[in-house]
């Protein structure tokens, strides 16, 4: 099996004869007579093929603003049309209001939610007036107990408190809407808190 | 020993206007000469606003520079004023054209490619039977089984792979050939339902902005989409009598550092208090890129010379301001002006001279070599290096 590989097909017979009969002794050419070089010729090194790479087309590449640009791509399509790039990104284009992150609330959902549970949910709205977090806050000054004082701003701090806020402000606006079954869990819950 | 914080505060509270290099400077000369001096990597000399006492500046240039001392303090002051401008620039938006060479090099190396690489796998792409299948096969047979778009007729296995070279004079590889290529393949010639599309049928590709805009069409020079590829300079004019009659002088916006600003802040200032700040801008860095030395009018100067002075020249505005008010002109000490130029690149927005300070009465936007025509012959030498290579 050895004997069918290209290496041992390619070996040739020694060359160290035929230099030394036929070449005078080289005195200008070091490489020959220098000891490095061995008497047999050896290959250590097969045929190495090309790398086998996919074909590539030209495609045009239109940003969202209308500018264009060619790329090598595998795909056959030959215009590439983008709907979301740097041109029409507000990370790139902080000075294009348009771009702006505006809320969209045809259905009221969201109106909906914070009426019901406050913007302290809000990433980006400052607790504002009317705001469960603010009415409260003068309740809370006779209630010697309270966990939180009045320094506390940042609703994030204590997301807890919020919750139980929450609980104390809906007590006291709309026990009487409750049916006796509702009432009766909600004192067992407020009774716990304390 | 003083603590760091309270060192400077101690700095500023001794010394009566002083500026923030002087006071750095001659704390550390008098505390740790040599290993300040060797510190320093940049002159100090130029930067620095009032400079050693009369003693050891040399007399003549005493009397050549400041040539009005009415009173033994002004004698003291230094011969020149230091100014900060800025040289706000718009960075190219598009790249540069493509000289013959390189687009011929691109189409030789594309079919060079085409020898090299895997043959394009159709099925690989299009299921079999389908519209998009029938839209490649129409494209590939009128460009004679050729897959790639934008190498015109060359089969890299054929009998003529060798001749891989275009004929002198052919268009083949310019960019707008290329580009015209690639928006006929990307028109469709197959409606949905797989039925081929007539010529009057088919919806071409909608175009691609082109290079020129509006703005180049009209050269309008006060827009900023103007030579997208191409970097712009903000210009200023100001109008000063010359002789007699009024002349536009175009120049950078510039203006007097404060002893208590540092350059960059001047700039900053300046581009606000001239252009407005309905702009998005960045200063580049707190090193000037270019700077100017305005000499002061000397007697017996031609108006036509001193013509780009009149631009800079601070203590004229001040002897106008004080004649408008009825003070003698003599009280304004002539001094010239050194600039130091900083760089700032414009991101949005745009100039707006209503109202600025500086007497500013036009902009424009230009590129290097509209510069030139329209720039004072010092000014454009002083600040040419600075410029981008396009």
């Amino acid at each position: 099996m050895g004997s069918k590989l290209p290496t041992t097909l390619l070996r040739r017979p020694t060359l160290a004869g035929a230099i030394s009969s036929t070449s005078p002794p080289s005195t200008n050419s070091p490489r020959l007579s220098s000891p490095i070089i061995p008497i047999n010729q050896v290959r250590h090194a097969t045929f190495v093929p090309r790398h086998r790479r996919p074909y590539q087309f030209t495609q045009l590449v239109q940003l969202s603003d209308g500018s264009t640009y060619t790329v090598r791509t595998t795909s056959p399509q030959a215009l590439y049309k983008s709907a979301k790039d740097s041109r029409n990104h507000i990370l790139w284009q902080p000075s294009n209001s348009s771009l702006k992150n505006v809320e969209v609330d045809e259905a009221g959902k969201l109106a909906a939610f914070r009426e019901r549970y406050g913007r302290a949910w809000d990433a980006d709205a400052a607790p504002a007036a009317g705001t469960p977090e603010a009415s409260e806050a003068p309740e809370k000054k006779d209630e010697p107990a309270a966990p939180v004082t009045e320094e506390v701003i940042d609703p994030f701090d204590s997301l807890t408190d919020l919750i139980s806020g929450f609980a104390t402000q809906n007590e006291k606006a709309d026990m009487s809407g409750l049916s006796a079954k509702e009432q009766a869990k909600k004192e067992k819950f407020s009774k716990k808190k304390k | 020993m003083l603590s760091a914080p309270s060192r400077g505060a101690a700095l500023l509270r001794s010394s009566q206007r002083v500026c923030l290099q002087c006071a750095r400077t001659s704390t550390t000369i008098t505390r740790a000469a040599p290993l300040a001096a060797g510190r320093r990597y940049f002159a100090s000399a130029e930067a620095v606003a009032t400079p050693p006492p009369s003693s050891q500046t040399p007399p003549t240039q005493q009397q050549t520079r400041t040539k009005t001392a009415t009173s033994p303090q002004q004698s003291q002051s230094p011969a020149y004023r230091i100014k900060s401008g800025i040289i706000l620039t718009r960075p190219p938006l598009l790249t540069r054209e493509q000289t013959p060479f390189e687009s011929a090099f691109y189409l030789y190396q594309k079919r060079l490619n085409e020898r090299l690489t895997a043959p394009f796998r159709k099925d690989f792409y299009f299921k079999k039977d389908t519209a998009s299948d029938l839209d490649w096969k129409i494209k590939l047979k009128e460009r004679h089984g050729v897959p790639a778009k934008d190498i015109g007729r060359y089969n890299p296995r054929g009998r003529m792979a060798w001749n891989d070279e275009v004929l002198t004079g052919s268009t083949t590889s310019s960019p707008e050939n290329v580009l015209e290529a690639l928006l006929a393949d990307a028109e469709a010639r197959v409606s949905e339902d797989g039925e081929i599309m007539a010529p009057e049928e088919r919806v071409p590709v909608e175009r691609p902005v082109p290079r020129k805009t509006e703005a180049d069409e009209k050269n309008d020079v006060r827009r900023l989409d103007r030579a997208l590829d191409r970097t712009l300079y903000l210009v200023v004019k100001r109008e000063v009598e010359v002789g007699g009659k009024k002349e536009a002088i175009w120049g950078f916006p510039t203006g007097l550092v404060h002893t208590e600003e540092g350059l960059h802040e001047t700039t900053a200032r300046v581009l606000a208090e001239a252009a407005g700040v309905n702009m998005n801008t960045w200063i580049v860095g707190r090193v000037p890129v270019a700077h100017q030395i305005v000499q002061p009018i000397e007697k017996g100067e031609k108006p036509e010379e001193s013509k780009e002075k009149l631009f800079y020249l601070e203590y004229l505005k001040e002897q106008a301001d004080l004649k408008a008010r009825g003070v003698k002109s003599e009280q304004v000490e002539e001094r010239g002006e050194k600039i130091f130029y900083l760089k700032g690149r414009i991101m949005a927005g745009q100039a707006d001279l209503k109202g600025n300070k500086h007497g500013y009465t036009d902009f424009q936007w230009l590129t290097q070599e509209e510069l030139k025509e329209v720039l004072p012959e010092k000014t454009f030498k002083s600040v040419r290096n600075m410029f981008d290579l396009r």
